[in-house]
């Protein structure tokens, strides 16, 4: 036996004989089936809910202890025992699995939909609320009382056994701290428009349903401001592979599935299916480019740069725009005509080589010239052709990613294709193996979302921010960040908690932690290995 | 997809390559008489669990966040605390003989990642930005590590009644057993799952705390929560059992498998559940 091992004790048994393991044996699988059965019997008369698990598991630990009491060293033993603990601890286990076999907490529809005729053996047994219902309620009290009596059986607190004390009144610390937020913790909604109403009371609701009951906060609740924050875009190119997919019916049909992505780069990517392809060309804002050169016969060409764009201009194309919409260019052989809707307009006439510009307030006129600028340099003309023939390749008006296009060129064997991808028309390029690559941009992610507050209160203002994970705490209320409107951006949903048995509960977590680590690594400092000090031997 | 694989992520199929690589050399060492193989058994194992902590790292990197959301990154997580663990226990106990089957269980992950690769990286949730999520996640992988090496030698415990060969490796005459003693596998079990289970107590615990701070309450009886709970029940009802006379030995062995039996459905099994769709914490990838 090893420093860390504790020594068999009466209370313990690991050391006894067959007929006491044997009673032990009986006792506790009595006392959990008897448990069990009371529960189930008796919740056919008692609901579950979290105020009649509080009661039921207080009322039992009382039964217990009194029939303990009575009943005769032998069963308090064995409540102390470590079978006896070890058998609850499986029984626990069973009744958490069950409930994550079941649905809990939904309505009788629901399992009548969905259980079909075991629906009302679900409903009669109670196994649609597990963890508010009276079997668990009857265990958690033999578990508590389990851990009173095993404490109680190795009084008074020693050192070496301190690590034993602190999990297991860290245990009860959480049972009764967690019974205290069953019993009397209050939740609730609150949703909020952005400088829009003040509130006061908390819709409650109980295992996310609401209630019909609304609760005073006891302070004015005011959303100041609500921020979504969306990670930034993204342009990925896709690689898709159709796979069977059976809807509920069991009808069979075939589904496009990204397999994988790859970022927008100009290296060679190899697919899964064997292929692999190139991105020739990234067009971060794509606009098709014209490029114009003298050609007899042609018409005219006037090259214009407005806003840091450069274009090649012919008679009958779109005017050019400013980036602030304030400036349009339209060039004609004869004389073009003011743009409608916009403040100026900067008509330029082949035949006249003039410029005129053209403003509500007036006109003016100046010859055109290569070279020319215009408002402070926002508009400048470049070369003009009388003649000229004009091409269009790709090209990119800015290095901002707001229309991006990329030229791919997919290899598959011997075959070659290339084809331009637009990410705001985003269309497949077909690959013969079998998938496609798709290049797209990705929906915008939510990362955040904020609520900026205002609480107040005779005497006292606070402001706050509330986020996921970042909740606010004033007046024994926390406030919580739940929902959000994509719809509205104004609206926020808040989720208010009044708990009281949560520092309880986090100082049983405490305990327990530091009291495993005692127990398996800081015990063996403490406890006296009588091997010390026996005397050599001769 | 093995092309694949090879050209776009070379170093997940060097570490996959390296994991195997130290698998056979962990084998060769059972029979083997030169301390150089199970040295070099040693220092591929530890090349292995460099390689993986670099993809953790790279994937840390690209994804500007840690890499514990997917399915596929916890996998190469999982992998990756497996081979730590047992690095740390050749080292504590100075045997090799588990070497092969910790080798095994890495490659296992990363060779199941394979089927579970992530299309592309996903972007972290409100829900999972918090100060928790690395420490809660980290502290259950180690654990899961750990009970996962007792899970191997409680199975070699329960092999070595059948096999004249397992009881060789296991006697102090073996090479691999560089101590020189008997190994008491039952010690190293119950070692390992007592390091396992305070992990899983502190994440179950820090798991409860960030619930309470992300949801406002910290127990919904979540089926994922409701599992972990189940794993800590049964590890603790192990240690309970062992100061109870007929619990020792094959019985023990038998509920450390059990366990592991436990820890692997917590982990990968939520999908299977009819209650899974009210879960937050069901892993997405296919």
């Amino acid at each position: 036996m090893t420093p860390n091992d504790v020594s068999p004790s009466r209370a313990t048994g690991s050391g006894r004989s067959g007929p006491q393991a044997a009673i032990e044996f009986r006792h506790t699988t009595l006392l959990v089936t008897a448990a069990l059965l009371i529960g189930v019997v008796a919740g056919a008369f008692v609901p579950p809910g979290p105020v009649n698990l509080v009661v039921a598991t207080g009322i039992a630990m009382v039964v217990v202890l009194i029939v303990a009491v009575f009943a005769g060293k032998r069963i308090r033993e064995t409540m102390g025992a470590f079978r006896f603990t070890a058998t609850l601890l499986v029984a626990l286990a069973v009744l958490a699995i069950l409930g994550t076999l079941i649905l809990q907490g939904k309505g009788p529809d629901v399992y009548r939909a969905r259980y079909g005729p075991v629906a009302p053996l679900i409903l009669a047994l109670r196994l649609d609320d597990i963890f508010h219902g009276l079997p668990f309620a009857l265990l958690m009290a033999l578990f508590s009382v389990a851990v009173l009596f095993s404490a109680a059986l190795r009084w008074p607190i020693r050192l070496k056994r301190i690590g034993f004390f602190f999990v297991h009144l860290g245990l009860l610390l959480t049972l009764a701290g967690a019974a205290a937020s069953s019993a009397l913790a209050i939740r609730g909604r609150i949703d909020l428009l952005a400088g829009g109403d003040v509130a006061t009371h908390v819709r409650v609701t109980r295992g996310g349903l609401p209630t019909g009951e609304a609760q005073p906060l006891g302070f004015e609740l005011k959303l100041d401001k609500f921020d979504l924050v969306n990670y930034e875009s993204e342009f990925r190119v896709g690689f898709y592979q159709q796979r069977k997919v059976r809807d509920e019916d069991g009808h069979e049909s075939e589904q496009w599935r990204l397999k994988t992505s790859f970022e927008p780069d100009t290296k060679r990517h190899l697919l899964p299916g064997g292929d692999s392809f190139q991105l020739t060309a990234i067009y971060p804002d794509f606009v098709r480019e014209a490029k114009a050169t003298a050609s007899p016969g042609g018409p005219p060409a006037l090259q214009v740069t407005i806003g840091g764009r450069t274009a090649w201009l012919a008679p009958g194309d779109e005017p050019l725009l400013a980036p602030n919409g304030a400036v349009a260019v339209v060039f004609d052989a004869a004389q073009p005509l003011p743009v409608e809707g916009v403040p100026t307009s900067v008509l330029v006439s082949a035949a006249k080589k003039a410029v005129v510009v053209h403003r509500a307030d007036g006109e003016s006129s100046i010859e055109l010239t290569e070279g020319l600028s215009l408002f402070g340099g926002l508009l400048r003309f470049g070369p003009f052709l009388p003649a000229a023939e004009r091409s269009f390749a790709p090209g990119t008006a800015s290095e901002k990613w707001l229309n991006p296009a990329v030229q791919i060129s997919v290899r598959e064997g011997a075959r070659r294709q290339e084809k331009l991808a637009l990410a705001a028309q985003p269309q497949a390029v077909m690959l013969g193996r079998g998938g496609a690559l798709v290049f797209e941009k990705r929906q915008e992610e939510v990362k955040s979302y904020l609520s900026t507050v205002t609480v107040s209160r005779p005497g006292q203002t606070a402001h706050a921010v509330i986020s996921v994970n970042d909740p606010f705490s004033f007046s024994n209320w926390t406030l919580y960040q739940v929902n959000y409107d994509p719809k509205n951006p104004n609206y926020s949903g808040l989720e208010a908690v009044y708990d009281p048995g949560v520092k309880w509960v986090f100082a049983g977590f405490g305990l327990i932690f530091i009291g495993v680590f005692f127990v398996f690594y800081l015990k063996q400092y403490f406890v006296d290995d009588p091997r010390k000090h026996a005397s050599p031997k001769p | 997809m093995l092309q694949y694989i090879l050209a776009e992520h070379p170093f997940f199929a060097a570490t996959t390559a390296v994991y195997a690589a130290s698998m056979a050399f962990y084998a060769a060492a059972w029979k083997s008489t030169q301390r150089l193989v199970g040295q070099l058994a040693t220092a591929l194992m530890a090349a292995a669990v460099a390689l993986n902590a670099s993809l953790i790292v790279g994937r840390w990197m690209e994804a500007g966040r840690a890499p514990f959301k997917s399915l596929f990154e916890s996998l190469v997580f999982f992998a990756f605390t497996m081979g730590v663990v047992y690095l740390v226990m050749e080292r504590l106990y100075r045997t090799r003989v588990f070497g092969a089957i910790a080798a095994i269980m890495s490659l296992a992950c990363l060779v199941y990642a394979l089927g579970k690769w992530d299309a592309e990286i996903v972007k972290l949730p409100p829900a999972l930005q918090s100060a928790w999520f690395v420490p809660h996640v980290v502290v259950y992988f180690i654990g899961y590590g750990a009970v996962a090496f007792a899970t191997g030698v409680a199975a070699v415990q329960l092999v070595a009644h059948y096999s004249p060969f397992v009881q060789r490796l296991l006697s102090f005459k073996a090479g691999t057993v560089l101590s020189g003693e008997e190994l008491d596998l039952e010690k190293i079990t119950y070692d390992s799952i007592k390091f396992g289970f305070v992990l899983l107590t502190f994440g179950l615990l820090v798991g409860s705390i960030w619930a309470k701070s992300a949801w406002g309450d910290f127990w919904v009886w979540d089926p994922k929560e409701n599992w972990s709970l189940v794993t800590w029940l049964v590890y603790a009802a192990y240690l309970h059992l062992r100061k109870v006379k007929g619990w020792r030995g094959d019985a023990a062995a038998w509920l450390a498998i059990a366990g592991m039996a436990v820890v692997m459905f917590t982990y990968l099994g939520m999908g299977m559940l009819p209650t899974s769709e009210e879960s937050a914490h069901v892993y997405t990838g296919e």
